[in-house]
């Protein structure tokens, strides 16, 4: 019997020494843990679709410098981090002193705040179904943290830019942990963008904890380059009747991979949990999210839309937790898939695993293409049969596009959307 | 204007129409009526030019130009208008975005400006009243959730804006009650005038009691057997389909 593939050992050596001292330690002991590490194949059951994509050549495990120059000068409403390849860079980041909200890179914590971090770091993941936040835990070279205080509300949008710059193969690790204090409030636009035409490999991390009463929305929007893999995992933990919003908009490229887990703690607390996929040409994009009904009176609902064109592939594995005293739990998962051809393939999966006798709780799945019916009532009018087809495939995942709170964000969505139907539907 | 000569025409391999002959001249109101299962759906659908429907011989002109070769589209922005039996929803795209690309598709053909979204919204608040729609309607997904009527009168609302040369309506009276069938006749008499032409496939004459139509034709297993004027209509009306020796089948 062939044994399974392992990642190669160079990928156990960080680079970047600036961090404090214990997240240096919590980082080589996260790296020993590594060794052995075997890679998913189509056996492992959270990859069996995507296992073939993934492509860890050694040279992809050489870390991408952060040296560069940073390619995106978007002016965004709000507050900015930038980082390249992981790595905060400060003259391009604009955010202001504000009372109750700390913004920080790991970099500038002193040890004894290093000391606390490392405490935290990697507590709201489940590592076995998100192997890679583990691969992240071995090699981040810097993080942003945020920490709001009881009561603090961020007046604007924070976005933080992931660019990363790949002149040669490589990988970059961005790590980010949000820790959000009771009654606190604050959105965090997470972009992932690319420059330069070398394979490159993201693996990301993001955490948050929401005290009781925080109120936190997330939108991630991956747009990165067609030669960039991306592995990322984002935690959430809530407890009492705080409240967690995610969008997420993503891309097709080489792998595209996200596991978003949340942790409903304390009872009365919410999740809202938006997905926008797109893919073409050969592209890939995996989401899995899991949802922990833990206590009780909790509500989850939660929404993915896939759209697949030519030969692409997209993967949907939303899983539902139901605890055994998260009674009056109620949960809604509704996952619709459109396949633009015959050449694309979606597979989707719900699970549904409950433990609790009282509770709302239902999913639907569907895979469907655009509708014969729809598109000859459209046309009927006069309407040019590329436009209809745009028409009907926006109509798919409007609703979902709407509901993202920050209009700059819908607009670069939209944009690179129109890009995809330009290159989707041809003229007739 | 519009002219029908032996049009035969199938669905999966079963024969439908089985030569239609039909001549309507501009400023004319044809009515087709039948039974359920004659053809008169069939046909509205073959002139809008539905794929589902393949044309095995026959021609049909507009104008002198074969619109059998053409496109759905292309025949819409030529002057051909089908109001559905049963309009389609659709559910994302809101009806004011619908109904604006539709008409800025038809001044794109004439080579006419865009008509940006003020305009437009002034001119579909004008029309919507015409029909008694609530501009509410307007930004609500195309049809979605609309009453049987309410969908009628968007389809005629389509028509007023569109304003095609030929309107070809399917059963445009079924499922409306008699206020309904008030508004629906009042649009379609609106749309009457001299360079157009109107189709209307019906299975009942009560809708003719409001627009009164120049000719009448009993359509019957896919053939016209019987043509006259709209005395014609009543006489069917009294006597029912069985006076002329037609079934009326409850299928469609």
């Amino acid at each position: 019997m062939k044994s399974a593939p392992m990642l190669s050992s160079a990928f156990l050596h960080p680079a970047g020494q600036s961090l404090p001292q214990p997240l240096l330690a919590l980082r080589k002991d996260r790296a020993s843990a590594l060794v052995d590490m075997p890679l998913p194949t189509r056996k492992t059951e959270n990859w069996k679709y995507s296992s073939k994509y993934l492509k860890l050549a050694d040279d992809m495990a050489i870390s991408l410098p952060a040296d560069g120059t940073v390619g995106s000068s978007l002016a965004v409403p709000g507050y900015k981090v930038v980082f390249l390849n992981g790595v905060m860079i400060p003259e391009a980041s604009e955010y202001p002193d504000l009372d109750g909200i700390l913004i920080q890179s790991f970099s500038d914590l002193d040890d004894e705040q290093g000391q606390a971090l490392a405490e935290q770091l990697g507590r709201t993941l489940n590592h076995d179904q998100a192997q890679f936040a583990r691969l992240n835990g071995a090699r981040f070279e810097d993080g942003l943290l945020v920490r709001l205080k009881p009561g603090a509300v961020l007046d604007q949008p924070l976005f933080v830019i992931h660019e990363t710059t790949a002149d040669a193969s490589g990988s970059a690790y961005p790590r980010i942990l949000v820790e959000a204090g009771a009654n606190s409030q604050m959105t965090l636009v997470e972009e992932y963008i690319s420059q330069g035409e070398s394979a490159a490999f993201t693996n990301t991390v993001t955490e948050f904890t929401l005290a009781e009463g925080a109120n936190i929305t997330n939108i991630r929007l991956n747009m990165e380059g067609e030669n960039v893999q991306h592995i990322g995992a984002t935690g959430v933990v809530q407890q009492r009747s705080s409240r967690f919003e995610s969008h997420c908009v993503g891309f097709g490229g080489p792998l595209r991979r996200h596991d978003l887990q949340v942790r409903l703690e304390g009872e009365g607390a919410e999740c809202k949990l938006n997905g926008v996929v797109v893919t073409q040409g050969k592209q890939h994009y995996d989401n899995h999210t899991c949802i922990e009904h833990i206590a009780a009176h909790c509500n989850s609902e939660e929404t993915y839309r896939n759209i697949a064109a030519d030969q692409s592939h997209a993967v949907f594995n939303g899983r539902i937790h139901i605890h055994q005293d998260a009674q009056q739990s109620n949960a809604n998962m509704n996952n619709k898939n459109l396949l633009l051809s015959n050449g694309a393939e979606i597979d989707t999966k719900p699970e549904l695993e409950i433990y609790a006798d009282d509770v709302k709780c239902a999913h639907g799945a569907t895979i469907g293409q655009l509708d014969e019916t729809s598109l000859f009532y459209l046309v009927s009018r006069g309407i040019d049969r590329r436009q209809a087809n745009v028409l009907l495939t926006m109509a798919f995942i409007n609703e979902l596009m709407q509901q993202i709170p920050v209009e700059a964000v819908r607009e670069t969505a939209q944009t690179r959307l129109n890009e995809f139907f330009e290159q989707t539907f041809q003229e007739a | 204007m519009l002219s029908i000569k032996n049009l035969h025409a199938s669905v999966e391999d079963k024969e439908i129409l089985k030569g239609i002959n039909l001549e309507i001249k501009p400023g004319e109101v044809h009515a087709i009526m039948g039974p359920n299962g004659s053809g008169k759906s069939t046909l509205s659908q073959v002139l809008a030019g539905n794929e589902a429907f393949e044309v095995t011989s026959g021609e049909v002109t507009l104008n002198g130009e074969n619109l059998l070769d053409q496109e759905t589209e292309e025949r819409a922005r030529n002057g051909v208008f089908l109001a559905f039996q049963y309009p389609v929803e659709i559910p994302g795209v809101s009806n004011l975005q619908f109904l604006r690309t539709a008409v800025n598709a038809m001044r794109k053909h004439k080579g006419e400006e865009d008509m940006n979204a003020a305009e437009f919204m002034k001119l579909a608040k004008e029309v919507s009243k015409q029909v008694d729609l609530d501009p509410a309607f307007l930004k609500r997904g195309v049809n979605e959730g609309f009453s049987g009527g309410e969908k009628k009168r968007n389809e005629i609302m389509q028509a007023l804006l569109l304003q095609p040369k030929l309107a070809i309506l399917d059963e445009t009276d079924s499922g409306l009650d008699i206020d309904a069938l008030k508004v629906v006749s009042d649009g379609v008499n609106a749309l009457r005038s001299e360079d157009r032409a109107i189709l209307m496939v019906t299975h009942y004459q009560r809708l003719l009691n409001h627009i009164v139509p120049d000719y009448v034709h009993v359509l019957a297993g896919g053939r016209i057997i019987k043509s006259g004027g709209r005395e014609l209509a009543l006489e069917l009306e009294e006597k029912g389909y069985g006076w002329l020796g037609i079934k009326d089948e409850a299928s469609n």
